[in-house]
């Protein structure tokens, strides 16, 4: 569940801005629409926007620079950044500096709507200590946590790998960096033993339309899903 | 720029052949004045012998029998003033002129005879010497004459040999510069022609045109030249094929939208929502085929060798490639019930990373998009036999042996293939190969019992 979040967009293509704005208002978001980056610096640093959307090929002062100005005034607002620029543009990869993603266009829609809601629950597990996906919640300060509203009995190990997951949901985690994160200074983990704890993780979590899928030879990913 | 030729040539002949020509005036001055010199020296000697054929001895008394009429006879001369001067066994003047310049007692008599110049009643004068017998004992005889016949010599020597010798080295420069000039003309004709040409025109150059020594120079004109119009037909054909391809989604981008504009002015439209739908998602496709094709071309552009890509050439883990890509590709083999997994070990390369994961990305997106639902794609990377190497096998249809190669063409689809691929894919794949290197090898995959042969890409590099 993701509270009702404001997005700036920054776009001067009118037909391209308003079906982002359809898109993401229909998922429940507040959106502003400008055209220009003067604009925009503006606006955002009279009022409190919880994500903007950037395009790089603005008339006058391009994306580049408004980014540079948003965190040149200390702003961390998440930003992502869309591009006519192609993957291997370095100047796009150099984003990485500023912005919080990118995507290139043309882009899928519904892709954009999942790197929002993604940017946007990324900021806000920062802000509280509740990390919510779907029908689960972590409360990582209490240690509890639910599942569709009832408590969910988690084991030490257990809870650990399902925090690294939830913390990179909807990507691909691997087995090594989930060791990493749950193996305790000065203790071996194997492999094995990781398939142990999510097989179990599964079994609690099976009814729920929250999963765990393997990505072979890779690792793991934390996915919500819908019955068909 | 090098130094003209024209220049280098001046340059090497003008120097050597002023100082030839100077060195031979200063030579020629020289050989013509001395044997000049030499016959009037002798001129002297003579009136010192006559007089010296004067001097009579009578015991110890010395004297000089010199008549006045004889002595005007010694004196005459044209030009210049002769002096003398008798001197007696003792050194006591015995007659003529007193006070010529003393002999140098540091110069050695020459057959008896010593020549030298000094100064005398305030002129130039030259001198010479000799020594004659006289009542057994010996006197001296100096005559000396003014050099105003000398001077005129040594004027006319210069007159009459260094003028036409300024006049030959003068003429010599100037043979030299139209002979470079000459030499020079017909590589300014050649460049002349070239300039003449259009951009368009890449014909070679006739090697009749060009000297021998240019030669080498033309060939390597001509050569460029093919290249550049083998490159350009190639760009042609590039873009008409890209623009082709284009066409096709934009037509039936078209055809739905205008279908979909006609029904709704219709307001008796006799298809349904359902109708319309398949409209719509005709029209998806159709953009997507466009914006992939869009990218793709792009791609392609910065792959090839003279891309935009620049040098960004590095060492390269293989594995590390994989690993940032795979989250793009696992969200669009789910979407289509696809088991996408990894077998991954480290692989140290050399190359640019970007342009590694463009090669990968058109990899897996080739075996997902032909793979059918449920089936397998397997990327691994790692060393064999020291070299490292990026694969993608899918249980999918493969591809047969026969279109192995030709899969690897720009635009070359196999046919009666499904889907909607440009067939550039493959391509951009092997454009970034050859840039890093690397041998592809298209094989047929593993295959698991009950399924497709499958098809094995597999990309080797050099050993780092």
């Amino acid at each position: 569940m993701i509270a009702r979040v404001r997005i700036l967009i920054v776009e001067d293509d009118a037909a391209l801005a308003s079906g982002i704005a359809r898109i993401l208002e229909g998922e429940g978001h507040a959106i502003d629409v400008m055209a220009k980056g003067e604009q925009a610096v503006l606006a955002a640093r009279q009022e409190r926007f919880d994500m903007v959307i950037l395009d790089i090929g603005l008339p006058g002062m391009d994306g580049f620079e408004v980014l540079r100005r948003l965190r040149a005034a200390g702003d961390r607002v998440p930003v992502l950044v869309l591009t006519a620029r192609d993957a291997l543009d370095d100047r796009v990869h150099g984003l990485d500096l500023g912005a919080d993603d990118y995507m290139a266009k043309p882009f899928a829609m519904p892709e954009l709507a999942a790197r929002v809601r993604a940017l946007v629950r990324r900021s806000q597990a920062q802000t509280g200590p509740k990390i919510v996906h779907g029908p689960l919640m972590l409360d990582t300060l209490a240690r509890r946590a639910q599942l569709n509203g009832e408590p969910l009995d988690l084991a030490a190990r257990e809870w650990a790998v399902l925090e690294v997951l939830l913390a990179r949901v909807e990507k691909i985690v691997s087995k090594e960096s989930i060791i990493q994160a749950v193996a305790n200074w000065g203790e071996e983990l194997t492999p094995n033993a990781i398939e142990v704890y999510v097989s179990r993780l599964r079994g609690k979590l099976e009814p729920s339309g929250v999963r765990i899928r393997t990505v072979r030879g890779f690792g793991y990913m934390l996915e919500e899903f819908k019955e068909k | 720029m090098v130094r003209s030729l024209r220049g280098r040539l001046l340059e090497a002949l003008l120097p050597p052949v002023a100082v030839l020509l100077t060195v031979g005036a200063i030579g020629q001055y020289f050989l013509a004045l001395e044997p000049a010199k030499e016959a009037y020296d002798q001129a002297l000697v003579d009136v010192g012998i006559a007089l010296g054929e004067r001097i009579r001895s009578s015991g110890e008394s010395v004297s000089v029998d010199l008549p006045g009429a004889a002595e005007q006879v010694l004196r005459v001369d044209k030009y210049d003033a002769i002096y003398y001067h008798v001197r007696g066994p003792d050194g006591d003047a015995l007659a003529g002129d007193p006070g010529l310049p003393a002999i140098p007692a540091s110069q050695e008599p020459e057959d008896g005879v010593i020549a030298y110049d000094g100064d005398y009643r305030g002129k130039k004068v030259r001198v010479v010497a000799l020594l004659v017998p006289c009542g057994g004992r010996v006197c001296a005889v100096q005559v000396a004459e003014t050099t105003i016949k000398r001077q005129a010599l040594a004027r006319d020597i210069v007159l009459y040999s260094l003028v036409p010798e300024l006049l030959i080295t003068l003429l010599t420069l100037a043979i030299v510069w139209f002979g470079v000039q000459r030499g020079l003309a017909p590589l300014e004709d050649l460049s002349t022609e070239i300039r003449a040409r259009s951009a368009r025109d890449l014909r070679p150059i006739d090697p009749q045109h060009a000297p021998q020594e240019a030669q080498p120079l033309v060939g390597a004109l001509n050569q460029l030249f093919r290249q550049v119009a083998e490159s350009s037909g190639n760009q042609q054909r590039f873009l008409a094929n890209a623009a082709h391809q284009l066409r096709t989604p934009l037509a039936s981008l078209q055809a739905h939208i205008e279908i979909a504009l006609a029904q709704s002015e219709n307001a008796l439209a006799q298809d349904g929502p359902e109708a319309r739908r398949a409209d719509l998602e005709q029209v998806h496709r159709a953009t997507i085929r466009t914006a992939r094709l869009a990218t793709q071309l792009l791609a392609l552009a910065r792959a090839e060798p003279g891309g935009y890509r620049g040098d960004a050439s590095g060492p390269v883990n293989l594995r590390a490639v994989v690993e940032d890509a795979a989250d793009e590709w696992v969200h669009r083999a789910m979407a289509k019930e696809i088991d996408l997994g990894f077998e991954l070990s480290d692989a140290q390369a050399t190359g640019d990373a970007l342009l590694l994961r463009e090669a990968l990305g058109n990899l897996i997106h080739n075996a997902i998009e032909y793979t059918p639902s449920g089936g397998r794609v397997t990327v691994r990377t790692g060393l064999r036999n020291g070299s490292p190497y990026l694969e993608v096998e899918d249980d999918g249809p493969g591809i047969p042996s026969a279109e192995r190669e030709q899969v690897l063409e720009r635009f070359y689809r196999v046919p009666g293939t499904v889907g909607t691929g440009s067939g550039l894919g493959l391509s951009i794949v092997r454009e970034i190969a050859l840039a890093h290197g690397a041998v592809i090898v298209i094989g047929s995959g593993e295959g698991t019992a009950g399924t497709n042969a499958g098809c094995k890409v597999g990309l080797t590099f050099p050993r780092g």
